[in-house]
């Protein structure tokens, strides 16, 4: 029985070394294969662009293969943070602007400058909105190009309109003229507008339009000081808020809301207008296919407080700093940025790309929503890109919340995130 | 011949063992030992140049301050909830009861939802446009407001949280009661019964003290449990409104992939476990003794 025992397990030993050699002398095939990580894979229209680009690519590029890697839009950077921690990331990752300068800081993106070099240096750059370029410049450094640039605009449904009594070619164009159709757009169990208040990153592109129409904003000029603490700020602050406290044109539960469930209301009809980005027609014919998204909705420039402003969804790829096959993988990427790629993403789900020669182009400009959406584009603001930005937003989302929920005033609730800002900032 | 079957005897057992115990190190005591050193490292630093800027920090932290005191509330209120519904419930099954196997079996089912989608599902029920708890309390009460907001309002959003935990973690807790009231000697309750003990009588003077050491036992296990459960709280309230259900392992995770304070957030892990490892010495003791 020993004698067995002590058989069985030498060959355990030697069948473990003899696959192990094998594994490691004849790795399986030639093929490079190179992960595309993207939330969007699980979202419809979205999925679809990336669908046809990884067909077309390895169609026309045999010997790398763009292979499907998943994340979620919610835990994208603890995602890309803990693979890369293990130096297994993917090859090529999708974020917002917000924490490309904290990845690079932590060493987990690749400096693309070399590549660029290689394609022809400012004449490679010159392609791009260069002012959404800088966001992508670090420390003397480039790690991503901008990808889609989306202004946010409103979106409303005309049947809702008429129903009220509301011309659907006059939508609102000032704050006041907005909530007086709000107000008129609710009735039963319909409101007049979906607004976000869940604790994720969306809530920015739609809630700081109307801290920043007001002339209200995060920092002083100088970014060193909190600049919540003006009557402006508080203006634009009490405004939003004030839509489901006061007003009650909003659904309840506002703190529940994400953008998906926004975009289900309105594809449901549960409300009549949302802050939207360019894609989101395209997600809400998806969510509800009977609903004719062309025909029933609309798309307007925000209304204007004091000021006419708009925030964006604004979005770049990155190369991992781990990537085994840098050559390879910027051929992916650049093919991602071609205007071939970036225009079928646009006919396929709307996505506007920051590349200059997309945005005049006759197909941008002949789209009911897109013209639209690509108007606003001078009137963009970004958040402040500093690293302190992620607690800075934290707290803001915390006074919206505190707002919308009762437990502090709108007053109380913005100063408690002044404060919170300041001390971030190391400001006594 | 007798000495390699020394040598196999010797060495075969700690060979069988040592994948485990490798396994072990990697996924436990190499993590934490990192975690350590992330902790006691500069931010944004490398190396071995060690700081305690970051505990120094952690016990001037208002924010983590009223983060434990969530924790400790949501800890004790959901160990009390899963011990008197697990209590009542193994007293129930413990009963000769038609369909009792039948039975048994579906007060496990809510532990076997992974805490995510009871999380999702908690969302949807209370969700007061769509959720199905709102029409129900109004068919009950027609008084009822059409759509309630629990989730955001700031006195129901804890309660609810917890309750969902509750129904979470009860059966594991009602599991182990079960086993302990089947050990129950029968004599002791016919004795009782002898001496003019009623059901009430029987169940404190008998009952609980039969169960006292497995009382123990789940309460260590369940609080340590409890202390980290971050998906349930994650998918139903996000911490919010504002951070009024803000949990610990909550900030850990904010602190890290939110903030980009590795450092700071592997603090914070740190002196959980330091805390949790101290709530937990009645146990450790208690199995020490039992050995």
């Amino acid at each position: 029985m020993k004698r067995k025992t002590k058989q069985w397990f030498k060959l355990a030993i030697v069948t473990i070394a003899v696959t192990t050699l094998v594994l490691v002398a004849f790795p399986a095939g030639a093929q490079v294969k190179i992960r595309f990580q993207t939330w969007h894979w699980g979202e419809m229209p979205v999925f679809k662009e990336l669908e046809e680009f990884q067909k077309t690519f390895n169609q026309t590029n045999p010997g790398i293969e763009v292979v499907r890697d998943d994340s979620r839009y919610a835990d994208k950077e603890s995602l890309f943070i803990t693979q890369s921690q293990a130096k297994a990331a993917a090859d090529i990752a999708h974020f917002t602007y917000r924490p490309i300068r904290h990845l690079a800081d932590r060493g987990y993106l690749m400096d693309l400058t070399p590549f660029i070099e290689k394609e022809g240096g400012a004449k490679f750059l010159a392609q791009w909105d260069q002012s959404a370029l800088d966001v992508c410049r670090y420390k003397g450094k480039i790690y991503c190009l901008p990808d889609d640039l989306n202004p946010i605009a409103l979106m409303y449904n005309t049947v809702h309109f008429k129903e009220a009594g509301l011309d659907p070619s006059k939508p609102p164009a000032t704050w006041d003229q907005f909530l007086d159709y709000v107000k008129k757009l609710t009735k039963g169990d319909r409101w007049g507008v979906g607004i976000i208040g869940a604790r994720q990153e969306g809530i920015f592109m739609r809630f700081n339009p109307w801290l920043w129409g007001t002339g209200g904003d995060y920092l002083t000029a100088d970014g060193k000081r909190s600049a919540l603490d003006t009557p402006e700020s508080l203006e634009g602050f009490k405004f939003y808020v004030e839509l489901l406290t006061k007003h009650k044109v909003v659904p309840p539960g506002v703190i529940e809301q994400g953008a998906q469930e926004v975009r289900t209301q309105l594809a449901h009809s549960k409300v009549s207008m949302i802050i939207s980005l360019p894609s989101e027609p395209g997600i809400v014919q998806a969510i509800n296919p009977n609903i004719n998204v062309r025909e029933v909705m609309a798309v307007a420039p925000l209304p204007v407080g004091k000021k006419k402003v708009t925030s964006t969804y604004f979005s770049m790829r990155v190369i991992s700093a781990f990537t085994k096959n840098p050559d390879a993988t910027w051929k992916v990427y650049r093919t991602w940025y071609n205007k071939e790629t970036q225009m079928r993403n646009f006919k396929i789900a709307g996505s506007l790309s920051s590349r200059l020669d997309f945005k005049d182009s006759p197909e941008v400009k002949g789209d009911k929503f897109a013209q639209v959406f690509a108007l606003q584009t001078p009137y963009v603001k970004l958040e402040p890109l500093l690293a302190e930005w992620p607690k800075i937003g934290d707290a803001m989302i915390t006074a919206i919340q505190e707002s919308l929920a009762g437990i502090k005033t709108p007053q109380q609730a913005l100063k408690d995130a002044h404060l919170a800002t300041n001390r971030v900032l190391g400001v006594q | 011949m007798s000495a390699s079957r020394t040598w196999h005897d010797r060495h075969l057992g700690p060979l069988f063992v040592l994948p485990a115990t490798l396994m072990l190190v990697a996924v436990l005591i190499f993590p934490a030992a990192m975690t350590l050193k992330l902790s006691l490292t500069p931010e944004g630093g490398s190396g071995w140049s060690l700081t305690l800027i970051h505990y120094i920090r952690a016990f001037r932290d208002p924010v983590l301050a009223q983060t434990f005191r969530n924790t400790f509330e949501f800890v004790a209120l959901s160990l009390v909830g899963h011990l008197i519904l697990g209590l009542a419930l193994a007293l129930a099954l413990k009963q000769a009861l038609v369909g009792q196997a039948f039975f048994r079996l579906i007060v496990l089912v809510p532990w076997t939802i992974p805490d995510v989608i009871a999380g999702i599902i908690f969302r949807w029920i209370l969700n007061p446009i769509h959720g199905s708890l709102n029409p129900l309390l109004r068919a009950i009460f027609p008084g009822f407001p059409a759509e309630f907001s629990w989730l955001s309002s700031p006195t129901l959003a804890f309660p609810s949280l917890i309750f969902a935990n509750i129904w979470r973690g009860y059966p594991l807790v009602m599991v182990m009661l079960l086993a302990g009231l089947m050990a129950i000697p029968r004599e002791l309750y016919e004795a009782a019964a002898v001496d003019g003990a009623g059901r009430l009588k029987s169940f404190i003077h008998v009952t609980l003290p039969g169960l006292r050491t497995i009382i123990l036992i789940v309460l260590a296990l369940d609080m340590i449990w409890e202390f980290r459960r971050f998906a349930l709280v994650l998918t139903m309230t996000g911490g919010g409104p504002g951070t009024l259900t803000e949990v610990l392992s909550i900030l850990v995770y904010k602190s890290y992939f939110e903030f980009f304070t590795f450092e700071y957030a592997s603090a914070i892990a740190i002196l959980m476990s330091v805390v949790l490892f101290i709530l937990s010495l009645p146990y450790i003791i208690l199995v020490g003794r039992e050995r």
